[in-house]
């Protein structure tokens, strides 16, 4: 897979163009038996435990699951900002493009985030600084990573704001933040990440704090991003409908741990765990005509407390006894699709254990790269 | 206790798994013992009231008693603390004089807290003109310095008991109306507010139930702060002269009458001093460690 | 002659059909002016702008529209937590406006209200028992401390918590558990009338359905009717029988559940219901993006406030303001009528989708 040329990325930085080329082997974001733990360290609180999934160049992959799922700590560990003292990661790997960022240098790691890994948050007032303005806050983040003249650099700033839809970019280069609603400020922290154009954009929950039109039109700037620069994404998010419209392949997770992973469509249309299928039962739909919403029972277990077996089992209509006693590994339910389930595993006779095999993670481009 | 629902008839969908209870004697615990300066005001303060309390029994002297064949004498066997210019033994009138500190430090907070809570919850629950008044008033006060407006109240007054704890109480009421005012205008934003209003509740209930005890940490926490203030404040008072008048002891006035000869015998001064030191330390250390428990988010 | 009628309240009716109206809302209005310390006129905020609809008797009205719209002021405003500008709410035949505050107190028996913050809308240092028992003890519905906790026990049971909860305090509970508590709180006097403020809207996916569900059974049991105030259209499709749609302080559009969702009659319900993203990955509905913004609702656009975003916008739009008017032909059938929307160019699917 190789870099968009320049001419379709106007956006596209000086001197980056050469280096991105990846063996396609390779994921560019591989993240190994992932465990975060909180709390003193006599008697943690585990809140993510053994997480794997990958991302690959140009892929798409969203993280779902509710509250207290650990889905947010996750994408924090691979960005390397689990607040600590009260936080640690325990074990894992995060790889990137085949460096493990959790074994780098801490000096170094600054580098790498905001230039080939770029984050953007819920709640975009609290991540902008209301007394700088827009043009500067962009303009810094290309001067960390960036050698550029004054003129180049504005030039950049304001193509960077026509890239994410601010109307009149170059009048609005001296707002402040709080001039800006939440969906434009949300389109100016976008517009802030992909600056040095990253290959991987990790989103927590971009538009949970937006109203649906303005969702909506988030959404689709996060597709043409993904068109036109050929950023991979790793989405989190609670909300399906999001993460069906953006990613390719789906993490689900549940209780600090994954539950199921597969490519969009086979979560969607043959959900394997019995929490996916709980929660893809639960949730209202548009168009259709139930009375009555399926309902999982009980509640997500408190952090820590699920000490053996498999953490849904309280809840699950599907339980044996095994589940009690044993956590499932992950199973390969086909090619493209693995779940954490005693009773899906025997269900799928001659599904073995793949947690080791590693089923690759598909994904790729999709769509073609024109603009 | 007894309740008519018997397991049978909830609802199939019960959810019953909870959060445990947090732990609040665990926090006391922690409170006294996780910090070796909170144990050390602690003992400090358990001495101190305990021998406010006993004066009379455990003082081996009257404190009033002149002797004038012993004037000014150093601390001995007979006099652990010495005697000052009237031969009164000095120890004694430290222990009668921690009655004065002990009662100004109590009580001037706590009225002082009464009436400021009442002040400020008025003005920060009612808004508007109620607000603009009680505010401007407690602006004029917090204008003068405490210890100025406790002189002038004093001068204008007298010096007797009651007068000398209303001086305190007034210049303490502008603190706790403040801060009850600005909680009070917080905790009035939050939901429950509201929802106390759609149930259908009487304003004054709404006051107690509702807003008083969510605003009760911080106000707990300033008294435990100020009553070393009202001990300072009182000693300060009686060494100008205004507050407990002589032949009544005061460490405040153990320290004035020493300074008369503070060359010949430093130790009215030197006992005194010390214990008003150890004593507003404490209750600053304390009122500290109350504010972690209580209050942890204003705590740095 | 305010107990006689609240008496009548908690008894179920018998003597009236369920579906008359039970609450008729006209002309309610709310402006918000700022800067009133200094004198100044400052500028004024059109929060709701001539809200006009009823509540039938057992049914749930659906009040929808983004951040900013007025739904929540507007459902503050039936039950006077907010005053309003002017207009007048009649419930149940009594006239809200012209009540004192002790008589609009003894209303509240009838008219109730869930919260959208579970963890704030509970006190936080009382006990869920008095929080719950809290109503029952103003409307003197229970006389000693053993009936109190007898009736907070069956509460409890009702809305699908253990009872052996009920001296625990909030902060032990889940969010989807302390909306179950605070509905255990608004049903406890048997209202006739629930505003329930994006009840669902801070839950997780999971336990909303479980909230969707109790509400709806609550309400099958005890007959009461909902104002339900959302965001989300999809939740609203299940528990509405009729939906209003907000926007900029007006109500634009109204209706059965059925026209709304499969016949809207206004761009602006249009965008929204076309807006919410399909758990689906391989149904993907065109999608109309609106331009820009919701305008400062310190300054509504001229007209219909809508023009400036809307895709079908002409001249007539930028000046004159569109009255809310029925939506249905001559040749309408039943479930048709009652279906109004404020655009000069109203017809079902006005926007064309490709």
């Amino acid at each position: 897979m190789t870099q968009t040329p320049m001419t379709q990325a106007p956006v596209l930085a000086q001197g980056q163009s050469a280096t991105a080329t990846t063996k396609p082997a390779r994921p560019l974001l591989k993240v190994e038996n992932l465990s975060v733990e909180f709390g003193p360290k006599a008697s943690p609180i585990r809140v993510v435990n053994g997480v794997s999934f990958e991302v690959d160049a140009g892929g798409s992959v969203g993280i779902v699951g509710e509250s207290g799922s650990g889905k947010s700590i996750t994408s924090l560990a691979v960005m390397g900002l689990i607040p600590s003292p009260p936080g640690r990661i325990v074990e894992g790997r995060v790889e990137f493009e085949g460096t493990n960022l959790l074994e780098m240098q801490k000096a170094r790691l600054p580098d790498i985030r905001g230039r080939d890994i770029a984050m953007i948050f819920q709640e975009p007032m609290s991540s902008l600084n209301p007394v700088m303005t827009i043009g500067d806050q962009i303009g810094e983040a290309i001067k960390l990573h960036e050698k550029m003249s004054r003129e180049q650099r504005r030039e950049r700033i304001v193509e960077l704001l026509k890239l994410v839809g601010i109307p009149n970019p170059e009048g609005r280069l001296g707002a402040y933040p709080h001039q800006f609603s939440g969906g434009m400020r949300q389109r100016v922290m976008i517009a802030m990440a992909v600056a040095c154009n990253p290959k991987l954009l990790i989103a927590d929950e971009p538009t949970t704090a937006l109203d649906v039109t303005i969702q909506a039109q988030v959404l689709e700037l996060m597709h043409k991003i993904r068109r036109t620069l050929n950023t991979s994404i790793l989405l989190i998010s609670h909300d399906l409908g999001v993460i069906a419209d953006v990613c390719e392949r789906v993490v689900v997770m549940y209780a600090g741990r994954v539950v199921e992973e597969a490519d969009v469509k086979s979560i969607f249309r043959n959900p394997s765990h019995p929490y996916t299928r709980g929660l893809l039962q639960s949730i209202p739909r548009l168009n259709d005509e139930r009375s009555r919403l399926y309902q999982i029972p009980g509640s997500v277990p408190l952090a820590g407390t699920v000490k053996k077996g498999c953490p849904f089992f309280a809840r699950c209509p599907d339980r044996i006894g095994r589940c009690a006693e044993e956590m499932p590994p992950m199973f390969a339910v086909s090619k493209s699709q693995r779940a954490a389930c005693w009773v899906t595993a025997g269900a799928n006779e001659g599904a073995t254990a793949a947690v080791t095999a590693g089923v690759t993670a598909g994904g790729g481009v999709s769509e073609g790269a024109t603009a | 206790m007894s309740t008519v629902i018997q397991p049978s008839s909830l609802s199939p969908d019960v959810d019953n798994t909870i959060a445990p209870e947090p732990g609040f004697r665990a926090a006391i615990m922690h409170m006294i013992f996780g910090r070796k300066s909170t144990v050390f005001a602690l003992v400090v303060m358990l001495i101190f009231i305990v021998v406010a309390v006993l004066a009379p029994w455990i003082s081996p002297y009257d404190p009033l008693a002149q002797s004038f064949l012993s004037i000014n004498k150093p601390p001995s066997a007979a006099h652990w603390l010495g005697t000052d210019q009237f031969g009164r033994d000095v120890l004694s009138r430290m222990i009668h004089g921690s009655r004065n500190s002990l009662l100004f430090g109590l009580i001037s907070p706590a009225l002082a807290a009464i009436f400021g809570t009442a002040l400020g919850v008025t003005a920060g629950y009612f808004g508007g003109a109620v607000d603009r008044v009680i505010s401007r008033l407690i602006d004029l006060l917090l204008a003068f310095p405490e210890l100025l407006l406790a002189i002038m109240i004093a001068a204008v007054l007298g010096g007797a008991f009651w007068n000398i704890i209303a001086v305190i109480t007034v210049a303490f009421i502008p603190g706790f109306a403040r801060v009850a005012r600005a909680s009070t205008l917080a905790v009035k934003q939050e939901p429950y507010v509201e929802a106390a209003v759609a149930v259908g509740l009487r304003t004054p209930t709404i006051i107690i139930r509702h807003i008083i005890p969510n605003i009760a940490a911080p106000i707990v926490v300033l008294m435990t702060l100020w009553v070393a203030s009202a001990i300072r404040l009182e000693a300060s008072l009686s060494f100008l002269g205004i507050g407990t008048r002589a032949p009544n002891p005061s460490w405040g006035n153990i320290i004035r009458d020493g300074l008369n000869n503070l060359f010949g015998s430093p130790w009215p001064i030197i006992a005194a001093g010390f214990a008003i030191t150890c004593v507003v330390l404490s209750f600053n250390l304390f009122g500290d460690a109350v504010r972690d428990v209580l209050d942890p988010e204003t705590a740095e | 002659m305010m107990n006689a009628r609240i008496e009548e309240g908690i008894t179920p009716r018998t003597g009236k059909q369920a579906g008359d109206d039970f609450i008729t809302v006209e002309g309610l209005g709310k402006t918000f002016s700022e800067n009133r310390m200094f004198g100044s006129s400052g500028s004024a905020v059109r929060a709701v702008d001539g809200a006009s609809f009823t509540v039938r008797r057992g049914e749930t009205l659906a009040l929808v529209g983004e951040s900013g719209c007025g739904k929540s002021t507007l459902g503050r405003l039936l039950l006077r937590l907010i005053e309003a500008s002017e207009g007048e709410v009649t419930v149940d035949g009594t006239r809200l406006m012209a009540l004192s505050q002790g008589d609009m107190r003894n209303m509240r028996a009838k008219m109730q209200m869930i919260f959208q913050d579970p963890y704030g809308s509970l006190s936080p240092r009382r006990s869920i028992s008095q929080i719950i028992s809290e109503p029952l003890e103003v409307f003197g519905m229970v006389q000693s401390s053993r009936q109190r906790r007898e009736r907070v026990a069956e509460l409890l049971s009702q809305v699908g918590l253990s009872p052996t909860f009920m001296d625990r305090y909030p902060r032990q509970f889940s969010g989807g558990q302390r909306q179950r508590i605070g509905i255990a709180r608004a049903i406890s006097v048997n209202p006739q009338f629930i505003v329930a403020d994006e009840p669902v809207s801070a839950l997780d996916v999971s336990v909303q359905a479980q909230i969707v569900n109790l509400m709806q059974d609550l309400q099958q049991s005890r007959g009461f009717s909902y104002l339900f105030i959302a965001h989300d259209l999809s939740v609203v499709r299940h528990i509405a029988d009729r939906v209003a749609v907000m926007y900029l302080g007006r109500i634009v559009e109204i209706g059965p559940k059925a026209r709304i969702y499969n016949a809207p009659s206004h761009p602006y319900t249009q965008a929204l219901l076309s807006a919410v993203p399909e758990p689906d990955p391989e149904t993907r509905r065109a999608r109309i993006i609106l331009k820009g913004d919701v305008p400062n609702p310190a300054n509504v656009p001229s007209g219909c406030s809508f023009h400036t975003r809307c895709p079908i916008a002409q001249d007539i739009c930028k000046r004159e303001r569109p009255k809310l008017a029925e939506t249905a032909t001559a040749t309408a059938t039943a479930t048709e009528i009652g279906h109004l929307a404020a655009c000069h160019f109203a017809k079902p699917m006005p926007i064309p989708v490709g």
